[in-house]
């Protein structure tokens, strides 16, 4: 689970956020909409701890982690939140299943290979593990970071637009997948974006 | 998955740019690797043929020519002395041993050389078949001729004037092989030792075509006073003689006196500069192979922003990941010393087989030496500087913005 209180934040003084309140519990869903520029993409990486916050708190799985050091951060990072960007990058010059498997490697736990599999023939790329990534189709693409996202079995699931490069087909496939994949590890999932056909997926919204 | 395998990935990525830093410090490397190989056998080459030999006299001329015509057997002589003043050498009280030579003739392009027993002797050619050279027109081959002309006991063959192959034929007499010489890594190996008086009959022979009867020991001595000789080596009982005896000779007789180990520094010194060019050369292909490495991880890494910021975003430390860029400019290195070291190999047996072909000198040392160690450290040191110093810019990198940027 995941909350925020009073999350306030600026860059460089200029543009200045205040964003309300957030709150989404184990095996629940949270979809933030609004506007561009309205720091929907600020809020996802200080719930994702990437950047700080300037003032406000934010509890991740009963910690307090705005109080972590950058280690800490970095460890509770790669272990309880799984991260889906707006447009799906990877390590290009390693396969698929390497990509997925980094995961593993980088939050310091066994490369598990078999759930690597096992996620790929759930999310529907199970033929294309041993390609290069930039052969795969956005869809596809996406698809493997849902994969990358949940190999650490994460507390909180965070998704920055996930769908808005997507066609409608892929779009609902996606958005399904996400959802039922975070029901079965009892992952929060939270969704910020744009995107209007979203709006009616999901019970729980917010609005910047 | 590890980092080294992404290392490993990248640089297989980036083929081209991989192959051209790689190139450079192969190119780079080979050259010093090889310059040291070739020094150093070359170096071992001459010390080893020059040993025991303090001073060699001949025909006037350049003192370089006379050691390397008679020493080394790789130039033409200077031209012929009077026995007679090599043999008045041996009266001086300075004087241990005195070993004429009479050059002129080949087989098949390698020397034949008439000498006395003491030639084989000071070399430590022991007798592998046969016996060694007593009557005119016997002949005791050196071990690798005997391999290469395929030659053995009881082989006649006709030489030829003259020190190449090309040279006007003595078909009339002939050489008869009665001894072949264990290897001795020295100079006798490529040689066909034969008696003094065997080059005087054929000689004879061949100008005035009469005095058929003329090969014994005996006659060698009644006709002392006519006879020449090439150059002789001289070992000298004590220091003292180094002093005294070149001047004495180079002034009162119609001989020069060479110093070998003079000669030899001397050409090592004419070398040195060559061999000091070709080395500042390699400096600066192995210097731009550095700078070559750091423009090709400079571009990768400004391309690869995101995928660092995204192995960030996972859990990856910094740390870690500077590593693995480092890893890039090291597996880089090491890939350039081992084609490095392998291509200074096969130049080394280019340089041999050349070097076989026309001087019957081989070079075949191809162990590693302590000096490329020191070379290896060196590439290691410039693979790293040079992964290290665009590297750095992994811990500026700014997470949040590379990954809202795109």
């Amino acid at each position: 689970m995941i909350s925020s209180k009073n999350l306030q934040f600026s860059y460089s003084g200029q543009k200045h956020f205040t964003f309300p309140d957030i709150n989404c519990s184990s095996n629940e869903t949270l979809l933030i909409l609004g506007q561009s520029g309205k720091g929907k993409t600020t809020l996802l990486h200080l719930l994702a701890l990437l950047l700080r916050p300037q003032s406000g708190e934010i509890y991740l799985a009963g910690d307090h982690v705005t109080n972590f050091n950058s280690s800490q951060i970095t460890n509770a990072r790669a272990k309880n939140i799984g991260i889906i960007f707006q447009r799906a990058h990877f390590v290009s010059s390693v396969s698929v299943m390497d990509n997925i498997l980094l995961s593993n490697y980088f939050a310091g736990q066994k490369q598990d290979r078999e759930k690597a599999i096992f996620l790929a023939e759930e999310l529907g790329f199970a033929e294309h593990l041993s390609k290069k990534t930039n052969q795969l189709s956005q869809g596809e693409q996406q698809r493997v970071s849902i994969a990358r996202a949940l190999m650490n079995s994460p507390k909180v699931i965070l998704a920055d637009e996930p769908t808005s490069s997507l066609d409608d087909n892929n779009c609902r496939k996606v958005i399904d997948l996400l959802k039922k994949q975070s029901a079965l590890i009892g992952a929060s999932l939270v969704v910020v974006t744009h995107d209007q056909r979203l709006k009616d997926e999901f019970a729980n919204q917010v609005f910047l | 998955m590890n980092i080294l395998k992404i290392s490993l990935a990248n640089l297989k990525e980036k083929k081209l740019n991989s192959f051209l830093s790689a190139l450079l410090l192969t190119l780079g490397i080979g050259m010093i690797s090889l310059l040291f190989l070739l020094n150093k056998q070359l170096d071992e080459q001459f010390r080893r043929n020059i040993r025991g030999i303090d001073m060699v006299v001949g025909a006037k001329g350049s003192p370089l020519q006379l050691i390397l015509s008679s020493i080394y057997q790789i130039d033409a002589p200077t031209g012929n002395v009077p026995l007679a003043e090599v043999n008045t050498l041996k009266r001086n009280p300075f004087v241990k041993t005195v070993i004429p030579l009479s050059m002129g003739d080949n087989y098949m392009g390698y020397r034949i050389v008439g000498t006395t027993s003491k030639y084989p002797e000071h070399f430590q050619a022991k007798v592998l078949s046969g016996k060694l050279f007593e009557e005119s027109m016997d002949v005791t081959v050196g071990s690798k001729v005997a391999r290469i002309l395929g030659l053995k006991l009881g082989d006649t063959f006709a030489s030829s004037h003259g020190l190449d192959t090309e040279g006007e034929k003595h078909g009339d007499k002939k050489y008869k092989v009665v001894g072949i010489f264990d290897a001795t890594g020295s100079v006798v190996d490529q040689l066909i030792l034969t008696s003094l008086s065997s080059v005087w009959d054929i000689h004879e022979h061949a100008e005035t075509a009469a005095e058929p009867d003329a090969d014994s020991l005996h006659s060698e001595l009644e006709h002392e006073e006519e006879k020449q000789v090439t150059s002789a080596l001289i070992q000298f009982r004590n220091p003292m003689g180094l002093i005294t005896l070149p001047r004495q000779i180079n002034e009162n007789t119609s001989m020069q006196a060479a110093l070998p180990s003079i000669e030899i520094n001397r050409l090592f010194s004419l070398l040195g500069i060559g061999i000091e060019t070709l080395q500042a050369l390699a400096m600066i292909i192995i210097s731009i192979a550095g700078v070559s490495v750091f423009i090709s991880l400079y571009n990768s890494l400004k391309e690869r922003k995101y995928e660092m910021a995204l192995m960030l975003s996972i859990g990856a430390t910094r740390t870690k990941l500077f590593f693995m860029l480092l890893l890039e400019g090291l597996m880089l290195a090491i890939i350039g010393y081992v084609a490095g070291i392998t291509i200074s190999r096969l130049g080394l047996l280019l340089f041999s087989k050349a070097a076989e072909q026309d001087f019957h000198y081989s070079v075949k040392e191809f162990s590693l030496l302590p000096e490329e160690i020191y070379l290896f450290i060196a590439a290691l040191a410039i693979g790293l500087l040079a992964a290290a110093l665009p590297s750095l810019g992994i811990y500026k990198l700014n997470i949040s913005r590379t990954l809202a940027e795109e």
